[in-house]
């Protein structure tokens, strides 16, 4: 897989993707843009949720599944009336299927302008290992 | 012959022909619906613009940019954001999924009305950037007393 990656220079704004279906939470629910990152022995997590802040972020681990739902941190006020609606507000929801077992007690979570940063080690059984081969 | 002034909210830069156009076909046909037609999609940041009773609130989702990567400007009633969300992972690493974009971005708002430039707040808080643009004292709204002859 490469790591070179080109990326347009001048910013598009993608819609958000809304989920249809999303159980009992009221609200929209959204579908965050992500970056799925390897790097030796563990994945890194990447993903955009703007209006979200740390307190609001659940991450579930359930063998090779990870669920991230998120909840905006703040509504808008309500004495504030809506001149113009591009985006709209919500929270967040996706899941990923790892090929590797994650070591769920090293899990690390860190948000920064809007965006997670999950660092997802693998459970020592899947690390790579080095075997260094002598000569006989 | 009365002049409308038409509320165009989203000014892009540069402008086209084909918005000016429809510039003049609001101001002849005035506007119909509760949508802005000047709505255009794919022009970075998205963004909502909200009144109350003393200022406007424009916020726009910029998940991952820092603030000093924001330039603010304010001119009249525009207020133009430019900048530039950079994303840099290290060489080593191999991408599985690559959804989220980097790279520049400028965009022009015209407000419906002219705000107080030295009383502009802009707070960038979870990835979302909020301007807060008072009004100019003439624009807010007064209460008058009536009094008994």
């Amino acid at each position: 897989m490469s790591s070179e990656v080109t990326r347009a220079p001048e910013l598009q704004v993608r819609e958000k993707q809304q989920i249809a279906e999303e159980g009992t939470r009221p609200g929209a629910v959204f579908r965050p843009d992500v970056d799925i990152l390897e790097h030796g022995d563990e994945y890194l997590i990447y993903a955009d949720l703007p209006g979200v802040d740390e307190q609001r972020v659940r991450i579930n681990l359930d063998k090779r599944v990870l669920s991230l739902d998120a909840e905006l941190a703040a509504d808008v006020d309500p004495a504030w009336s809506a001149l113009h609606t591009e985006y709209h507000l919500g929270g967040f929801h996706r899941e990923f299927r790892l090929s590797d077992e994650i070591d769920a007690a090293r899990v690390s979570a860190s948000m920064r302008d809007g965006v997670l940063e999950l660092r997802l080690p693998k459970n020592e059984a899947h690390q790579s290992r080095k075997i260094e081969v002598r000569a006989a | 012959m009365a002049q409308f002034s038409v509320y165009r909210p989203w000014v892009v830069e540069p402008r086209s022909a084909f918005d000016e156009l429809r510039r003049d076909l609001d101001a002849v046909f005035g506007r119909f619906g509760s949508q802005a037609p000047s709505v255009r999609r794919g022009v970075y940041p998205a963004a909502n613009l909200y009144e109350t009773t003393d200022a406007y609130v424009l916020t726009a989702e910029l998940p991952g940019v820092s603030p000093d990567q924001i330039q603010i400007s304010l001119e009249g009633s525009t207020v133009t954001l430019h900048g530039e969300r950079k994303i840099d992972y290290a060489a080593d690493m191999s991408a599985h999924r690559l959804e989220r974009q980097s790279g520049t971005f400028r965009r022009a708002f015209d407000l419906p009305a002219a705000v107080d430039p030295d009383k502009v707040e802009a707070i960038h808080k979870n990835g979302v950037l909020e301007l807060r643009l008072p009004k100019t004292p003439e624009m807010q709204p007064r209460q008058i007393a009536v009094q008994t002859g």
